[in-house]
């Protein structure tokens, strides 16, 4: 067929692209799919980095970062007396990390739970009877006088993860068995953990022993007064966490029930066993953090943790995880708590009013899921668009 | 990608309003001597971190050491700022982490009222190694490295509440403890006196289980509903803390031919009690001292380096009928607001 020049006119931009596709790639099926020119790659380069979810959090914590550095003001750091920022200091950076870790590392488990459309409500009181468990069975060792550091540590940890670890399956087993809302039964076991502390500990704080405050307390030889051990074990959680859910099969199990339950189930997928098993991560978690946050604070008391439950759901929400299922990621919650602690901070460092306080966190964090929201939408658009794109160069007929 | 900036951008305007509509005595932009030993002129942060800003007793302390702020400030010729940092609700934890934030951001001194003394004594000690002093008011961790204390003598205070409940019972009856955050050690303390002093003086006196919850009004009204039912018998209510006479549920529910209650604090919500012959009487708590006094004391003791009482005992007086007048007046002075104007009128309690 001969082409007239309106035909020319009316394709200019996809003649020479099949003809540099043809000549380029001669061994190319049906000239698909194309390779893009130099100039395309640093676009998607571009579109590679910020097609990861986690990136929109990065830029919302560097932002807040850069604002907390400029407007936070400074003081005279009285040991070498220099002007010190209020916040970019060793110590502030610490400390934020550290307040972040507990949170942190529950939201991990926590993860888990929403990504299968689920949602657990008694991560707090999960918290806070690991935490009093532990200190009532070390006072008894105290007592019976088996003081070694590395015994009590480890009988610490082991209880904490113990009792987490049966909170997790209770929580689990009552929502598979008794196919009831994981909403009504965490809400349930969100009283009665939390009446167990308090009848155990008949409302009296228990201190914790020296060995086991001096563990979590050591600083690994960094100066400054500043405790790294809930940081590493933040950053070590969150990497096995991402790797678990993303890289591992059992992982992607999770994905694959909060995507679709019937469909996972149809494809023989365990599904009680993926339930039962995100309920056990979270219990898992908790007493992990109430291990940290009782060691490092000293005492265990039937108050604690109190509330927690909603700053570890704002977290993995904030961290990009939906609510309705499939989607979620344990690094993204992770930073997702990092955003809420330093909203939190912010208030003090930036010195606000801190009656205000509870307004600025809440309405901080919904604009925080915007613009996380914003980028996924936006994601979501590319990939819908180079689709199209790729299904138009596989349509388009050779000359 | 705009929306994501714009969004960044709101987040950075709603940040500015939080800062617009931050307290004058916050300082600007947060330069502070980070020493101990301020010199003439220069600014002393102050960080103040009560048990709950729901708690209307904790923001008449605020407003206290404001007050003191300015008037030392003008005296010392030092800025003397106040950085209030307290949590909405009670949480140790929380109170820990406001500590450390206080040091690493250049506070010269840290008050605190403690909502768990075993949780927050780590931070506290970590704090005064740092070089920042701390000093409680209210409620005390007396095991750790503070320099001092200001805030009722609880074991004197329970012992007051009891004399007067058991007075206006006439030795006899049934009583409930009303006692807020059981993990409080002041609380505590006040509990076990009341209990002790019931025990030697008014030993006809029976006690039913003591009543722990949430300090917050709302919470503490219905705590005090909830035993009513449950046991209908009570005849007296020792209140260590004031919380349900803040607000106004109790005052058509209890009636004060069956029921006595004498309670802690006396706030202006809880004059009409006494007015109503609900309350008899109440063991008050200056707390606006809480605040003022204690920011005294930090200036003579931080600022002007002179020798000050480790333990600073507050005097609480007894608020009756007969003093009521008096005592709105005082709570006016402070800068309270609430007060009923009847008992703000000179010829109260003397027209009958």
């Amino acid at each position: 067929m001969t082409t007239s020049g309106n035909e020319n006119k009316t394709k200019p931009a996809k003649q020479p692209r099949k003809s540099f596709l043809k000549a380029k790639s001669p061994k190319d099926p049906k000239g698909a799919p194309r390779k893009p020119k130099p100039a395309k790659q640093g676009k998607s380069i571009f579109r590679v980095v910020f097609g990861v979810p986690e990136v929109s959090l990065v830029i919302i914590i560097l932002i807040m970062g850069f604002i907390l550095a400029k407007f936070g003001g400074t003081h005279t750091d009285f040991q070498t007396g220099r002007s010190v920022s209020n916040f970019l200091n060793t110590g502030s950076i610490f400390n934020l990390l550290e307040n972040t870790s507990y949170f942190a590392i529950m939201a991990v488990g926590s993860c888990a739970v929403i990504v299968t459309a689920g949602i657990d409500l008694s991560v707090g009181s999960i918290d806070c009877l690991a935490g009093v468990v532990t200190a009532i069975v070390l006072q008894k060792m105290v007592g019976a006088h088996m003081t070694g550091s590395a015994e009590m540590v480890l009988v610490a940890l082991a209880v904490c993860l113990g009792v987490g670890l049966l909170c997790g399956v209770l929580n689990g087993l009552a929502t598979v068995i008794l196919d009831v809302h994981p909403f009504v039964i965490t809400l349930g076991t969100l009283w009665i953990l939390r009446g167990l502390a308090f009848i155990v500990t008949r409302a009296q704080s228990i201190g914790m022993p020296q060995q086991v405050i001096n563990f979590t307390q050591s600083s690994l030889g960094l100066h400054g007064g500043v405790q790294p051990i809930p940081v590493i074990v933040m950053i070590v959680i969150s990497i096995f966490g991402w790797i678990y859910m993303a890289k591992t099969p059992a992982g992607r199990r999770i994905y694959a029930v909060g995507g679709n339950l019937e469909a996972s189930r149809y494809s023989g997928i365990p599904v009680s066993k993926v339930l039962v098993g995100v309920y056990v991560l979270s219990g898992l978690t908790a007493g992990i953090a109430a291990f940290l946050s009782t060691s490092v604070y000293g005492a265990a008391a039937s108050s604690d943790a109190t509330g927690y439950e909603l700053y570890v759901i704002a977290a993995t929400v904030v961290g990009g995880t939906s609510l309705l299922g499939g989607r979620g990621s344990a690094i993204g919650a992770v930073l997702g708590a990092l955003v809420i602690e330093m909203i939190r901070e912010s208030i003090s460092i930036l010195h606000l009013d801190s009656n205000y306080q509870q307004i600025i966190v809440g309405l901080a964090i919904i604009v925080a899921v915007v613009i996380d929201r914003a980028g996924a939408n936006m994601r979501q658009k590319q990939m819908v668009m180079e689709q199209a794109k790729a299904r138009e160069g596989a349509a388009t007929p050779a000359s | 990608m705009k929306t994501k900036f714009l969004a960044a951008a709101l987040c950075a305007a709603i940040l500015a309003v939080g800062c617009s509509s931050g307290s004058s005595s916050s300082g600007t932009g947060g330069s502070t001597a980070g020493s101990t030993a301020s010199t003439s002129g220069k600014t002393f942060k102050i960080v103040m971190i009560a048990k709950s800003t729901s708690n209307p007793v904790f923001p008449v302390a605020e407003q206290g050491a404001k007050d003191a702020a300015k008037e030392e400030s003008k005296r010392t010729g030092d800025n003397i700022v106040i950085d209030w940092e307290t949590p909405a609700d009670e949480d140790a934890q929380l109170q820990a982490n406001y500590i450390n934030q206080a040091v690493t951001s250049g506070a010269n001194c840290i008050l605190i009222s403690c909502s768990d003394a075993s949780k927050l004594t780590s931070a506290i000690n970590h704090a005064v190694d740092s070089g920042v002093p701390v000093m409680c008011f209210d409620s005390d961790d007396a095991a750790s490295k503070r320099f001092a204390y200001y805030g009722t003598n609880d074991t004197h205070q329970g012992t007051q509440i009891m004399d007067e409940l058991g007075k206006y019972m006439k030795g006899t009856g049934t009583v409930a403890i009303l006692a807020g955050n059981q993990n409080a050690p002041n609380l505590q303390a006040r509990v076990k006196a009341v209990q002790a002093e019931a025990a030697a003086k008014f030993p006809n006196i029976k006690f039913v289980p003591v009543a722990y919850h949430v300090e917050t009004p709302d919470d503490a009204t219905k705590k005090v509903i909830e035993y009513m039912h449950a046991y209908p018998n009570i005849t007296g209510w020792a209140m260590v803390g004031g919380w349900p006479l803040f607000a106004k549920g109790l005052l058509t529910t209890l009636d004060p031919k069956k029921v006595v209650v004498v309670a802690g604090d006396a706030l202006p919500a809880e004059l009409e009690y006494v007015d109503k012959g609900i309350a008899p009487a109440l063991v008050a708590q200056p707390v606006y001292d809480w605040g003022y006094q204690s920011v005294k004391l930090i200036v003579q003791s931080q600022i002007e380096h002179k020798q000050i009482q480790a333990y600073n005992e507050m005097v609480n007086p007894i608020v009756t009928k007969g003093n009521l007048h008096d005592w709105a007046e005082k709570l006016k002075s402070w800068g309270m607001t609430g007060i009923d104007p009847k008992f703000l009128d000179p010829n109260y309690g003397k027209t009958k």
